[in-house]
């Protein structure tokens, strides 16, 4: 194509000059800005404000005894254990769970996949709640070992890594499952017929056929995991029960307990640019799984 | 392919695990014991009642449905406005102002809530009606936009140059066929509005001040003490949010009905 066909590519097929857009778009896409700015852009500029001021001036120094606190340190690191570990759990689990949906018969897949989406949209506190239920002391699990003579004392779950681990990998799993579902039905059974007609075993089909056309998606819904496991605030807080501290219950400290909003908004900007970073990635990841489907 | 016996055991084993919470809970709710134990020892309505002659439950349920039908209506309104915007007209930077919408749930809802914070403290407008209207409408836009989005995507545009070449104003256009048209679409987009102001919890609990609403009361009974109250609560919370998925799910369907005849 010679360069005087593309300049009129796109353009000359639109109905008006782009500069003129704006005028046009305006009382559509205008109220809802206003309330954007207002309501959400304003408070995060004043939020990076606060976090770089100390004293009538400007600087690092929130974000220096940020990184000398060792609490703070401490809470980084526990929030990418936390993190790293429930992103783990669910991406195992729930790849497992995929693969499985898609071998059903479409009468079973549609009944699990209806599961999977009521879970979904069910509260997020309902949901922790219940794990109090079920691993508490007098819960589910631990009377079940203790009366068919497993344990002699109940299993501390909850109030350590192990609760807050179950109870977000819980919440996060038909995140990564729904995207990842749909991936794998769209991979073309002729490949995995060419391989098994070639004489490759079921487990070389899987790992050398199957598994790599799924990688974007599994790639994109992890990130996706990944990013809502940082910020995550109301399982930690419930489960955890004040003992596996995460970034959000710090915020909660430094904006209800201990009020110091220069810190409240230096961790907040802290978080903020970590999930604007990672959700570049997820980006990515996202357009290169959808363009290996089409 | 056939998954072996152990892929198979792990899934059922992980899709329990995901039911787990609403096969607890549910029948829990009726229990007629005063502790929280499962299996329950017998079953009572006593829960239920105690939620209902709680005025405290009570009045949150109130604001809850209060909040949740105003800011899913004005979530609906701005938001509809804004993807017919989005998908219809071309401008500069359509992308950053997309991404500068959907970024109330991208973002983890903890930030937006200490900046919420601190700027309705700023204006002393922490634990006001308003503040809690704009924080909700926020969060629920974004629902709205990606619901939006996909049905005028698929909403054939000459319907609408049909209008205006025989002469109906932009007013008239939008009142007559658009609307019209996308209203199962505008229907589910206020259900999804309104199921997740009713959940919301995490800005809620840090700008509403006073106010109460039922899932701000049930996180903060979730920290300090736990009655056996919240499960009804739960329950019913479960139960709400299945009848309005399978409203907006039978709405939406029932637009591509009669959309195809």
């Amino acid at each position: 194509m010679d360069r005087g066909a593309s300049t009129l590519g796109p353009r000359a097929a639109g109905t008006q000059p782009r500069s003129r857009g704006w005028k046009a778009a305006l009382p559509f896409v205008g109220p809802l800005l206003v309330l954007v700015v207002l309501g959400f852009n304003g408070p995060i500029l004043l939020i990076v404000n606060y976090s770089f001021s100390a004293a009538g001036t400007y600087s690092f120094v929130n974000y220096q005894e940020l990184a000398a606190t060792p609490v703070f340190l401490r809470v980084i690191g526990n929030t990418f254990r936390i993190t790293v570990l429930t992103t783990f759990v669910v991406a195992v689990l729930g790849y497992i769970l995929a693969y499985w949906i898609t071998s059903l018969s479409e009468r079973t897949r549609n009944i699990v996949l209806a599961l999977v989406v009521v879970t979904f949209w069910v509260s997020v506190l309902v949901r922790t709640y219940a794990w109090i239920v079920v691993l508490g002391n007098a819960g589910l699990v631990n009377r079940t070992l203790l009366w068919a003579g497993a344990i002699d004392a109940p299993i501390a779950f909850l109030y350590n890594d192990l609760g807050v681990i179950i109870g977000m990998a819980n919440i996060q799993m038909p995140l990564l499952i729904l995207p990842l579902y749909a991936a794998m039905i769209k991979v073309d059974q002729r490949h995995l017929q060419a391989a098994a007609s070639l004489g490759a075993s079921e487990r070389t089909i899987f790992w050398r056929v199957f598994f790599p056309q799924t990688i974007p998606a599994l790639a994109s819904s992890v990130m996706l995991v990944v990013i809502l496991c940082l910020g995550f605030y109301v399982t930690p807080a419930i489960l955890g029960g004040g003992r596996v501290p995460m970034v959000a219950n710090m915020l909660d400290t430094y904006i209800n307990s201990i009020p110091r909003w220069e810190l409240a908004s230096a961790v907040s900007i802290v978080l903020l640019l970590f999930t604007l970073a990672l959700f570049m990635i997820y980006r990515r990841l996202d357009k290169w799984a959808s363009g290996e489907e089409a | 392919m056939n998954p072996s016996p152990a892929t198979r055991f792990l899934a059922i084993l992980s899709l329990t695990n995901l039911i787990l919470p609403i096969l607890v809970v549910v029948p829990m709710s009726f229990s007629a014991a005063s502790s929280l134990s499962f299996p329950p020892p017998g079953l009572s309505l006593r829960w239920y009642r105690s939620f209902f002659e709680s005025e405290a439950w009570l009045d949150a349920m109130v604001m809850s449905l209060a909040l949740a039908t105003i800011s899913s209506t004005l979530g609906v309104i701005l938001g509809s406005l804004a993807a017919y915007g989005l998908r219809r007209r071309n401008f500069n930077l359509k992308n950053v102002l997309e991404g500068n919408f959907m970024a109330p749930v991208i973002l983890p809802s903890i930030i937006t809530a200490v900046a919420l914070y601190i700027a309705l403290g700023r204006i002393g407008m922490l634990g006001t009606l308003t503040g809690l209207v704009v924080a909700h409408t926020l969060l629920v836009v974004p629902y709205v936009i990606v619901v939006m989005v996909v049905a005028i995507k698929s909403f054939d545009i000459r319907l609408e140059q049909v209008a205006w070449t025989m002469g109906a104003s932009w007013f008239t256009t939008v009142r007559r066929v658009v609307i019209p048209l996308l209203a199962p679409n505008i229907a589910a987009a206020w259900i999804f509005a309104f199921v997740h102001s009713f959940d919301e919890v995490v800005v809620t609990s840090f700008i509403a001040g006073t106010y109460e609403t039922i899932p701000k009361k049930m996180f903060s009974e979730l920290i300090l003490e736990i009655s056996p109250t919240i499960t009804s609560v739960a329950s019913l919370l479960i139960g709400f949010t299945i009848l309005c998925l399978m409203t907006a799910i039978w709405i939406q369907r029932l637009g591509k009905v009669s959309a195809a005849r």
